[in-house]
């Protein structure tokens, strides 16, 4: 499977992977100068955290290889694609109760923050072509897709 | 190999999934009482008429065909004989075995509370079945009384607010779900419900129902003498494993079905998981002891080990709250609150360690808490508001790219 | 394996030229898109703000407020009167210069090469001198007066240099600019750390900037630098990398500061000077065109044919035409003096020479423009100049590229030689603007940018897109030089054109694009835009007239943008300013502009897409005026 590599080290904490989550996300279409960064709609995937020394420490959805988040899922809309190896996220099927954010053991999942009734979910860009937006936004290129 | 699994839960779907896994030529036979694969977890939505029978099905698109598992349904088992390997069914035939999971979960416990459970209008909410028939019987009713206000008590009464019924929902304790939250939360899921239309009477146990001529109970007493009226009851005070087929087995059981590690009974070939091992009661762990069963029916050595349970997530009205570990304060824990109008926050630590957690309202990224706390991680050196503490102070990326967590 | 560089090298609207850029064997900007082609989304929006220590702030849903409390509007709105009072500051330190140089001139009893000009502006001015030397003394010291007035008096050659209409709905709007330079001061004042936070009041801050920029940084600049320097006539010259010709010294001029030359100009054509040159191998000195003050000297051309052969390249084919090998020193004065020139300079033993401290290269010598001594410092200029001819010429390998451009460009286009090539009326224009044989008329003005596209690709695109609808095109800028690069500028190019303009074009023996020079020119634009008005009795936004931006690139040509804005003109753009991220920023530029001032911004990437944008307004515009 495909898996986003991390080296943290090169992480700057620009957040472009953020906003081209957003942007990749975002419901009408756009372009990146129209993505509208105070609609709470617009949700990153991704998130660069920070240790207590400063240290940028990004947080992407590992699409784990035994997933925590479809193993606690009761409703049947997280599911892992047997093919491309990815967690996918079917929001029709998701009964909001939300064990997979209790469940996933870093912390990836949230739910969304307008209705708080879905989760936000990295989808590996599948509907993009399947070459991740916040890859290709790196400017450090601290994250990459690698066959694992 | 034939494989025969009792019940049609996650414990019986996941342990289906994982001999299909391990073995593609076996034969799997999966019997159930029930007609439709259903999400317990949902079956407020099937009350409220969100969703249809179908629409609570958590397997994948085609499960059984795709797993090649043969669905015995709307059968219970009468009986079962270790010695020579059979099951007996109600519809009388007999069923052979290799291996054995027995995953057929629980039932709502009627308490012996006056005629409740001899009433023809008093359910528990445990199966599609029940759901069920609280819809069928709720056509007619106007006045519907909850006993009992853990989370199946509210998942009913979320429900039937939603059909307009008019709600009653007495409560032992002094607070509304008091398993999962403190006053202070509860409070907030209170006022909602009440806001809504539901009256709570808290501190009160029903010490009085009898049948009328109708054979269902039309008032229901309360310890303080109160009476209230009521068409329809649901009771929720907690579930039983179904343990009736068990008589004659030879299978030990203790609350439930006595496992060990492995997921096997006291019998030869036979295996249990889910709510009819009586340990615990959520989906994530019935679902991993279904898959350490699966594992061990078809041969490996496999433990289930990830037992822990103590953790629960809580939405109503789109207020979600998480609580892991223990909601209690003891003597000798520190006592953090977060609290703003969007959130409430509380963790409970001792000796540097994380002993429980509960967030209402916000629980972006919470996931690393339950690990905090079963895994009994020092937290006292991270030179951070306890709060703000993310996976980026255990940061570790290891082979192929996967998280680990690094903890000294 | 090859020579080159790097083979990931930007497209460009001149194929001859991406080939060439894409073979050399040094960097130039055009290898480094790649690497910069990742952009910061919140830079791009404009809602990063650095102007305190709690920052940089980003604006994010879960962040919606900077920590001061500054909303993206605020931000954006901040960072823009940054840029455009920044931008205002570059021009009105271009005018200032030139202003105390025809000043200069006057005093020394110089040449005065524009009388026409010179009176033009005196009539204009109210000025009644005799003497030729007194009266353009006292017309720089007009405009002078006024640039160094404070903010809070207005400066008085506004109201006789803009046309009647604008200036009453400016003075309606409390758009009447104070000194032009306390004006920049007063923006950057406005847009510091926790003072203005109204989006409004800033955006109307960048219109007044905007109308001074315009008017004296733009229009005045031109006219004054006519008076020095000479008139414009139009004529056919050379364009592209052909111009350099290897036989002579040649030095490479950019900026924008064409009055700054004037003295070394005539020096480097007389005899002893020629025959030190000669002395050291070369036929003699060649100026070689680039950027905007080398669109100066090529719109002046007819005055200068000994010492300038053509325009070589604008802002982004500067490193091509220094990586040829034939030139020998550059002299800047201004931007866009690229500093990817600088290790190619080095590389290739070219000396580099600033003559205005305000754009010191970091490895150049700096030999600031000193009226007084020039006599001695062009003498200077001169001989390490020659060293460096002597010190590079074969040793340094040479990369001609002879077939480049054309060599029949029509320049010397303005206000003045246009009218007199009609006949010394604009009526010729406004009948076939009337009859609809010209639809109407588009500015295409500003920079060329490596990102819209690639280098002059949009433009490009737009004006084959816009003549191609029977839109004549004028242009002024770098935009020019992409543009006549392409051959877009020679009779021949006619053949682009619809067919109504390509049947004017013909009967002319003119190309359907007109260049008026340097991005000052955009001044001499609006001079004819606003003689066309007056000739129909409209105000300027009812005019079937647009501008475009297509690659702007700096905060000058924000600031341009901004008079446009304030003239009522219609501003396309092909990359946004860096204010997408306040709605209120884009509602009043896109939307509330219409009714402030007339005008409008169109931000659109796509050629095709964007003059269907255009050519509706100028079909709306000509249904206004009934034609």
């Amino acid at each position: 499977m495909k898996r986003i590599m991390i080296d943290e080290k090169k992480c700057d904490g620009c957040k472009n992977c953020s906003a081209a989550c957003m942007q990749a996300h975002r419901k009408e279409p756009g372009t990146i100068y129209d993505l509208d960064l105070t609609d709470p709609a617009n949700e990153s995937r991704n998130f660069i955290l920070k240790d207590s020394q400063g240290n940028y420490k990004p947080l992407f959805c590992r699409h784990c290889d035994d997933p925590e988040c479809v193993k606690s899922c009761m409703s049947g809309a997280l599911l892992k694609d047997p093919e491309s190896g990815h967690v996918f996220y079917d929001e029709t099927r998701c009964g909001s109760c939300f064990m997979c954010v209790m469940n996933c053991p870093f912390g990836v999942l949230k739910p969304d923050t307008v209705t708080q009734s879905k989760v936000i979910k990295c989808d590996f860009c599948v509907n993009a072509g399947g070459e991740p937006s916040c890859v290709s936004s790196c400017p450090k290129k601290a994250i990459c897709v690698e066959e694992v | 190999m034939k494989y025969v699994i009792i019940g049609a839960g996650v414990a019986g779907t996941e342990a289906a999934k994982t001999i299909r896994n391990q073995d593609p030529d076996g034969q799997i036979l999966m019997i159930s009482r029930d007609t439709y694969v259903h999400s317990r977890c949902m079956l407020h939505k099937f009350i409220s008429g969100e969703r249809d029978e179908k629409g609570l099905d958590f397997t994948e698109k085609d499960f059984f065909e795709r797993y090649g598992v043969t669905w015995l349904k709307g059968v219970e088992v009468e009986s079962i004989c270790p010695q020579e390997k059979e099951i007996l069914l109600s519809n009388k035939e007999k069923v052979s075995y290799d291996r054995l999971l027995i995953a057929a979960g629980a039932d709502s416990f009627i308490p012996p509370v006056g005629e409740l459970r001899k009433a023809s209008n008093v359910y528990g909410l445990r199966n599609l079945s029940d759901a069920q028939a609280i819809v069928k019987e709720a056509k007619d009713a106007r006045h519907v009384l909850v006993i009992g206000s853990g989370l199946v008590g509210l998942d009913a009464a979320y429900g039937l607010l939603e059909l307009g019924k008019k709600l009653t929902v007495v409560e032992m304790a002094d607070r509304i779900l008091p398993v999962q939250l403190d006053a202070h939360a509860a409070g907030e899921y209170q006022k909602r419900f009440e806001e809504a239309g539901v009256r709570f009477v808290l501190e009160r146990k029903a010490s009085g129902a009898l049948c009328e001529e109708d054979g269902r109970i039309h008032k229901v007493t309360l310890d303080n003498g109160e009476e209230i009226p009521c068409d329809l009851i649901v009771v929720a005070a907690g579930v039983r494993p179904v343990l009736a087929c068990l008589e004659g087995s030879g299978i030990v059981c203790d609350r439930g079905i006595t496992v060990d590690s492995h997921m096997k009974t006291s019998q030869p070939d036979i295996f249990a998981a889910g709510d009819i091992t009586g340990r615990s009661g959520i989906w994530p762990n019935a679902a991993d002891q279904g898959r350490v069963a699966g594992r061990n029916m078809c041969g490996l050595d496999c433990e289930y080990t990830d037992t822990y349970a103590i953790k629960n997530t809580i939405n109503f009205f789109g207020l979600v709250t998480l609580c892991v570990g223990r909601i209690l304060e003891d003597e000798g824990d520190v006592v953090r609150i977060r609290e703003d109008k969007k959130q409430y926050k509380r963790i409970i630590l001792k000796d540097g360690k994380v002993e429980g957690i509960l967030f209402q309202g916000n629980i972006a990224n919470a996931g690393i808490w339950q690990y905090l706390i079963k895994n009994r991680i020092d937290v006292s050196g991270i030179q951070k508001d306890i709060f703000d503490v993310s996976f980026a102070d255990f940061y570790g990326v290891g082979e192929r790219g996967k998280y680990e967590w690094v903890t000294k | 394996m090859n020579q080159c560089y790097g083979c990931s090298t930007c497209k460009s609207a001149d194929k001859p030229l991406e080939g060439y850029i894409a073979g050399l064997p040094m960097e130039t900007s055009h290898h480094r898109v790649e690497g910069q082609s990742t952009k910061c989304a919140f830079g791009l929006q404009g809602v990063c703000c650095r102007l305190c220590s709690n920052g940089p702030c980003r604006i994010t849903p879960e962040a919606p407020r900077g920590i001061c409390g500054a909303n993206a509007d605020t931000i954006v709105a901040r960072n823009f009167l940054r840029a455009v009072a920044s931008g205002s500051g570059c021009y009105i330190h271009v005018v200032e210069n030139t202003a105390l140089n025809v000043r200069n001139t006057a005093r020394t009893k110089g040449e005065i090469k524009g009388v026409n000009t010179l009176n033009r502006l005196a009539s204009i001015f109210g000025i009644q001198e005799e003497d030729v030397h007194k009266r353009a003394e006292a017309v720089a010291d007009a405009v002078l007066k006024d640039l160094y007035l404070p903010e809070y008096e207005k400066m008085e050659l506004t109201k006789k240099l803009a046309y009647g209409p604008r200036y009453e709905r400016w003075e309606q709007l409390g758009l009447l600019p104070g000194g032009a330079k306390s004006e920049v001061f007063h923006g950057v004042v406005k847009c510091s750390t926790n003072l203005n936070s109204d989006p409004v009041n800033m955006l109307l801050d960048c219109l007044k900037l905007g109308i001074s920029t315009g008017i004296y940084g733009l229009v005045l600049t031109n006219l004054l630098n006519d008076v020095v320097l000479g008139e414009p006539e139009i004529r056919m010259a050379p364009v592209g990398l052909r111009v350099i010709d290897p036989d002579y010294i040649n030095i490479m001029i950019t900026g924008h500061q064409h009055s700054m030359f004037t003295f070394l100009q005539n020096r480097l054509t007389d005899e002893d000077v020629k025959e030190k040159a000669k002395k050291a191998g070369a036929k003699g000195f060649k100026l070689v065109g680039c950027t905007c003050v080398g669109q100066d000297l090529q719109l002046r051309g007819a005055h200068y044919t000994e010492i300038f052969d053509g325009h070589a390249g604008n802002n982004y084919t500067s490193e091509a035409i220094l990586a040829t090998g034939g030139i020998d020193a550059v002299i800047s004065e201004f931007n866009c003096t690229l500093p990817g020139i600088e290790p190619i300079c080095d590389q290739l033993k070219i000396k580099q020479i600033c003559i205005d401290n305000v754009a010191k290269k970091a490895n150049a010598e700096l030999k600031e423009f000193d009226f007084e001594n020039r006599p001695a410092v062009t003498e200077e200029i001169i001989d390490e100049v020659i060293e460096a001819y002597r010190a590079r010429r074969g040793s340094v390998k040479m990369n001609l590229f002879a077939d480049h451009g054309n060599d029949n460009t029509l320049t010397g286009v303005s206000e003045v030689s246009l009218k007199n090539f009609l006949g010394g009326t604009w009526q010729p224009l406004i009948d076939l603007i009337v009859s609809g044989d010209i639809k109407g008329v588009a500015g295409v003005v500003g920079c060329s940018n490596l990102t819209a596209g690639g280098h002059d690709v949009l433009t490009v695109d737009l004006v084959k897109e816009l003549i191609a609808r029977d839109i004549i095109v004028l242009t002024a800028g770098c935009s020019s030089g992409g543009i006549e690069n392409c051959g877009l500028m020679t009779p021949e190019a006619a053949k682009y054109a619809g067919p109504k303009l390509r049947a004017v074009c013909e009967k002319l023996g003119i190309p359907p694009v007109l260049n008026f020079g340097p991005c000052l020119a955009i001044g001499r634009l609006e001079i004819v835009a606003t003689e066309l008005a007056e000739a129909l009795h409209v105000d300027l936004p009812q005019l079937p007239l647009v501008l475009s931006a297509a690659q702007w690139l700096e905060e000058q040509a924000l600031a341009d943008g901004c008079y446009g804005l304030a003239l009522g003109l219609p501003l396309h753009l092909g990359l946004p300013p860096f204010v997408t991220g306040s709605k209120a920023a884009v509602q009043v530029l896109t939307e509330d502009m219409k009714t402030l001032t007339g005008g409008q911004v169109i931000i659109n990437g796509d050629a095709r897409a964007s003059a269907d944008i255009l050519e509706k307004i100028i079909l709306e515009k000509r249904q206004g005026l009934q034609i």
